[in-house]
């Protein structure tokens, strides 16, 4: 990678560290006292035992630049206080350790004994580097194909409606009824649900098991072509043109379809990108209600609205909590209320809720090839939280968290099945 | 008035002032506004924020190193006592009776936490790799300024010495790390609120 570093080609960077719209960012940049009592929270620093994954060294990687730049003690005596000049040097350090060695699971924020947002920080120093044209190639080109085509995987339409077709020809099948259908692209329907691009193209049976869902709860749903894709990898990136753009398609198919509701597929980071971001992206507040699919499974059993029968679903069954919906989403027991009633035993990892680890494939690390050494020795401590729990099937609302729960699965011989939630409701969905 | 008394008087002025443009500052700016629909009750959570959040066994960095935790809490006790002190000191006179034996107590176990943490920025590969010039600094100042805090509580001499230590904590605070003691509680409110505002907190037991 080049590195310019003309004072004109890192300006758009320092533009962003004095942010001077709220004082969010003022103050967590001011905050960290250096205490390292965050490493042990850190599933890199855990998994590698160095240094150089302390969160608060990567906080500091982006504070050192805010103070070499925007504080009177920096330009005077940057050595004081380690102010750092935004040179190829620090620039390669924040692509390694901001992109390369950070899931954005937040999980140190939660434990950081003064209050840092570790994660928010980290995505202030991601949103410097794509500011200046350094973010990872391998994941703006998963941004880039959503940019290009309206989807991260560059589906084509046409492949789309085949996809939906065999689907809906199945589902009749299934639920033995011609009238069962997986709507397109309709007008006036309650909900508009979304998709993660991996179901058509990988796990058509999440749309399956969702779609069986809406059927016995009589909904009124549709999906659009135009845009289904929940995912916004630009959120990853911190570009927020890119991110702005993503979400205001989403936002602008729910208007144009007239729906009362946009349901989100189990994707963490879509989910999170959508229902909590994307009104900043915008500065609009939506106008339709938004939540994810996971509140929907919840609200349809609090309304008697479809019946399980958990002794469809024998197996011991633990559950992953994906940071974006769980840390950083406050959906937190919905998923616990649905899986006492879809399964007949159930047992927690240790942590869970919002305790949790990441599964390692977070904050586009499944996206960044590059790191997949790293992201996979990460892995072993979800491998190893899983096989503690003696659990034959894990079930996680979140298709991003499904892929690399299924390398891990692989590697690390763990015989389980992975599931969505979706799918283990529809395992023991009644249809009366 | 003495030339110390000057001394301490002039870094307390600057101090403030600089308390006092970074108050000014960050009112300015504002908090930040949320177009997302809120999920839940954002006052209760700040208030969870610097009370209920702040509980040992609610963060891995306070259980899993329980001494240097409860150090740091101690530390931090016998600086605010020290700051409470140096006003007394400065418009009247050292406190007397019980009272200052407790304080006393107080300090000399706040500065063994402070030599401690000093000691362990030093040693400690992690810590000290993160670490600046300025890490150390304010720690040994800070520590200094218990040390004869503590060493005018007991013997009630060494006045010079004293309000020059002092002064020269107060000079240096708004330069380095010591900013923290505003910025903490922001730092706190702004997780609170985040928090709060997407339902995270309060933490509810599974049903």
């Amino acid at each position: 990678m080049s590195m310019a570093t003309d004072p004109a080609d890192i300006q758009p960077a320092l533009e962003i560290l004095s942010d001077r719209k709220d004082h969010r960012l003022l103050s967590h940049l001011n905050s960290c006292v250096h205490c390292g009592l965050c490493a042990e929270s850190c599933m890199y620093y855990l998994a590698h035992d160095d240094e150089r994954f302390v969160p608060a060294r990567k906080v500091d990687l982006v504070s050192s630049v805010y103070r070499r730049y925007c504080t009177v003690g920096g330009k005077l005596f940057p050595r004081l206080t380690n102010a750092r000049d935004l040179d190829a040097s620090t620039i390669t350090e924040m692509v390694d350790q901001l992109f390369g060695a950070c899931t954005m699971c937040g999980r140190c924020t939660m434990h950081c004994a003064i209050g840092v947002d570790i994660g928010f920080l980290v995505k202030t120093g991601r949103a410097m580097l794509s500011s200046m044209g350094y973010t990872p190639a391998t994941l703006q080109s998963t941004v880039n194909a959503a940019i290009q085509t309206g989807n991260n995987m560059g589906i084509p339409t046409e492949e789309f409606v085949d996809t939906l077709a065999w689907l809906e020809d199945e589902l009749k099948a299934e639920v033995n009824n011609p009238a069962a259908s997986i709507p397109l692209n309709q007008d006036g329907k309650t909900i508009l649900y979304t998709l993660n691009p991996r179901e058509p193209k990988f796990f058509p049976m999440s749309i399956s098991a969702m779609a069986k869902i809406f059927y016995a709860a009589k909904e009124s749903w549709t999906l659009s072509t135009a845009m289904y894709d929940v995912t916004n990898y630009a959120y990853f990136t911190a570009h927020a043109p890119e991110a702005t753009l993503i979400a205001k398609r989403l936002r602008d198919e729910t208007n144009n379809l007239h729906v009362k509701r946009c349901v989100l597929a189990e994707c963490g980071h879509g989910s999170r990108a959508f229902r909590w971001e994307a009104p900043n992206y915008l500065e609009q507040s939506f106008t339709v209600d938004v939540l994810t699919s996971v509140e929907l499974l919840a609200e349809y059993l609090r309304e008697g609205r479809i019946t399980l029968d958990k002794n469809l679903n024998q197996e011991l069954v633990t559950l992953h909590d994906p940071c974006n919906l769980v840390r950083q989403g406050g959906v937190i027991n919905e998923q616990r209320y649905v899986l006492q009633r879809a399964v007949s035993r159930f047992v927690e990892m240790t942590p869970h809720g919002v305790d949790n680890y990441c599964c390692g494939g977070g904050g586009g690390q499944l996206a960044m090839s590059e790191y997949n050494e790293r992201r996979m020795k990460i892995a072993e401590i979800k491998a190893e939280q899983i096989r503690r729990t003696g659990a034959s099937v894990v079930v996680t609302p979140c298709h991003n968290c499904v892929d690399q729960l299924m390398q891990i699965n692989n590697k690390f011989k763990l015989g389980v099945q992975i599931k969505t939630l979706s799918e283990i409701v529809a395992d023991a969905l009644v249809l009366t | 008035m003495t030339w110390y008394r000057y001394f301490v008087l002039a870094a307390f002025i600057l101090c403030v002032m600089s308390l006092l443009y970074h108050v000014a500052r960050l009112v300015r700016m504002g908090a930040p506004r949320d177009y997302s629909i809120r999920k839940g009750n954002v006052g209760s959570t700040v208030a969870y924020s610097f009370i209920g959040a702040m509980n040992p066994a609610r963060k891995e960095s306070a259980y899993l190193h329980l001494p240097t935790y409860t150090a740091g809490v101690i530390y931090h006790i016998g600086t605010f006592a020290s700051l409470v002190l140096a006003l007394f000191y400065f418009f009247s006179d050292v406190p007397g009776g019980t009272i200052r034996w407790i304080l006393a107590g107080l300090l000399s176990v706040s500065v063994l936490c402070g030599i401690a943490i000093f000691i362990k920025r030093l040693l400690k590969k992690n810590i000290r790799s993160l670490s600046n010039a300025d890490d150390y600094i304010a720690n040994f100042l800070v520590t200094i300024f218990q040390l004869v805090s503590l060493s005018m509580l007991v013997t009630q001499s060494g006045e010079p010495l004293y309000f020059f230590v002092t002064g020269l904590l107060l000079f240096y605070a708004p330069v380095g790390k010591l900013k923290h003691a505003l910025y903490f509680f922001m730092a706190r409110y702004h997780l609170g609120l985040f928090y709060g505002w997407r339902g995270v907190w309060p933490l509810r037991s599974h049903n």
